[in-house]
């Protein structure tokens, strides 16, 4: 009895140690390229911060096109600056959005799968029903873009106007708003695309690489300016 | 930045009552289980102190969970998390292992209390005193189980804060060993606490025996604290700011020297071992040595929840 009892548990401590161990290991922030071979698509964006003069119009745009309400945003224009002395005075533009991360971490930990990656686009978007506004996924991203939508109460981002533009066959809201064409947006598959031939001629960087996430929002860095340590 | 407030924080303090709460809850069952199987055997359903983990567990365990619920933004919808899961997320593997652990823990406690509950029932309901019966049968492996169980969820909160790769002094292997353990040793305070108030001897073999486990647990919670910070610190980079922001000067400072450190470790430490050289023990001693205990592991969720969130990467 005695001996049964603690087989018994080593083998039920063995298996919950096996079973974490492998749930873990499969996870998306695990090296896994297993492409999807059927989708043909998978949307990245390029902000050329050297172009952007911080105007805000994406973000108006935005909250326009997506209903999103005042007091949230899914998109920021971080402002930095201003550098140098008047009147030769510069600032710099940093888009702050979702980055659609091939391995992002709010998939990973959302319990629900409210947070998925759609197999079809590569888009990371919201089931907005799964959701129960845990926001562990809110805690969980890096780049720090999530938010809970007060009027929804689920856990809400930019989404590449997925429910809205791309429905009609537009490009993405900040996209067309942007007077400088700061933007560019397109199918990272598609090598003819403005995207790709972007990325090709211009040096990009992306934000928090070491990360693991592969994000899919890429910057084309400011020049002007100080040099900043 | 201010202590309570600041730009990028997700999680507030009712999270850090539920982590609080799931650990103590654990530790209260895990510490009844070894005064059972250690101490107690037959005799266990008789000690205040083994009632008093009876009492404990599940209320902290349903009030963590109920404050969690509540601190969902659509709390009705929080039966969404019981019928999705998803693998790879900590929080899902965590709720599956609050359910289990639920259901053993009452079936852990219908064994050991089997003769207070079958003499209650008399001949009503016939069926549940064969259950219970047929309980008592499998009482080896629910123990086990509960054992298990009980040492994963400990963990468990530990683990839902380190898969946030974002925030380096949360982001860290040692935090959930250092979580099992604190949380254990709050169970084993609550469980003193609770047996003392419940009229339990204060110098019975059931103190005795969780004190001299409580002294090396302190040692080792306070190296497992020593690892945490001096491994970020070496870590370097924004790990190291967030190590020396945390612990450092200003009011998390303060809390983790007086509370975490002063109270809940250096106090419950030297009384332990003070007391094993002197004579009997006092209602006082164990009241107050248990509180400062349970003062320090709270403040410890607190500051560990707080902190966490300030400097990411």
């Amino acid at each position: 009895m005695e001996h049964s009892k603690r087989q018994f548990l080593k083998g039920c401590g063995a298996l919950l140690a096996g079973v974490s161990v492998y749930t873990v290991t499969k996870s998306p922030l695990a090296e896994n390229t297993e492409a999807e071979p059927h989708s043909e698509i998978k949307y990245a964006m390029v902000h050329d911060e050297n172009i952007c003069i911080g105007c805000n119009a994406c973000v108006e745009a935005c909250r326009e096109v997506n209903h999103v309400p005042e007091g949230v945003t899914r998109l920021n224009i971080e402002r930095s600056g201003p550098f140098g002395e008047y009147p030769e005075q510069s600032y710099r533009f940093n888009r702050v959005s979702c980055q659609h991360c091939e391995a992002a971490p709010c998939v990973r930990v959302c319990p629900t799968g409210a947070a998925y990656i759609d197999k079809e686009t590569g888009i990371v978007a919201v089931h907005e029903e799964r959701c129960v506004g845990c926001q562990y996924c809110i805690a969980a991203c890096p780049y720090q873009v999530r938010f809970i939508n007060p009027e929804t109460r689920t856990a809400d981002k930019c989404d590449f106007c997925q429910q809205t533009q791309l429905k009609k066959g537009l490009a993405p809201a900040c996209v067309l708003a942007c007077p400088t064409k700061a933007l560019t947006f397109g199918n990272l598959k598609d090598p003819d695309s403005d995207l790709v031939r972007l990325l090709k001629s211009k040096p990009t960087y992306r934000s928090k690489v070491d990360l693991g996430t592969r994000p899919k929002l890429f910057h084309v860095q400011n020049i002007d300016g100080e040099i900043m340590l | 930045m201010s202590a309570f407030h600041f730009e990028g924080l997700v999680w507030h303090w009712p999270i850090a009552i539920y982590l609080f709460l799931a650990g103590l809850s654990a530790g209260a069952v895990f510490f009844a289980i070894m005064l059972k199987h250690f101490k107690l055997a037959g005799e266990a359903y008789h000690s205040p102190f083994v009632q008093a983990a009876a009492i404990i567990a599940p209320i902290a365990v349903f009030g963590g969970l109920g404050i969690l619920v509540l601190d969902l933004t659509k709390p009705l919808d929080f039966w969404k998390i019981l019928v999705f899961y998803n693998t790879t997320s900590v929080m899902s593997m965590g709720v599956l292992v609050l359910m289990a652990y639920q259901v053993a823990l009452f079936a852990w406690m219908a064994c050991i209390f089997n003769q207070m509950i079958l003499q209650l029932l008399g001949d009503r309901l016939a069926f549940v005193s064969s259950f219970i019966k047929w309980l008592v049968k499998q009482e080896a492996a629910i123990t086990g189980v509960l054992v298990i169980l009980s040492i994963s969820l400990g963990a468990y909160t530990g683990f839902l804060l380190s898969a946030l790769i974002g925030f380096p002094l949360l982001n860290n292997p040692v935090l959930p060993l250092l979580f099992l353990i604190s949380g254990l040793s709050s169970g084993a305070a609550a469980t003193l606490l609770g047996g003392v108030l419940l009229r339990g001897n204060p110098n019975g073999i059931e103190v005795r025996f969780i004190h001299g486990i409580e002294i090396p647990m302190i040692l080792v919670e306070i190296g497992l604290i020593f690892t945490f910070f001096v491994g970020l610190i070496l870590s370097g980079g924004q790990s190291q700011v967030a190590a020396l922001n945390a612990i450092g000067y200003g009011f998390w400072g303060w809390i983790f020297w007086g509370g975490v450190i002063g109270v809940g470790l250096t106090l419950p430490l030297a009384a332990n071992l003070w007391m094993k050289v002197s004579a009997d023990r006092k209602f006082t001693y164990v009241a107050v040595t248990a509180s400062f205990s349970l003062i320090g592991v709270f403040l410890l969720r607190n500051f560990i929840l707080y902190t966490g969130q300030m400097t990411g990467i």
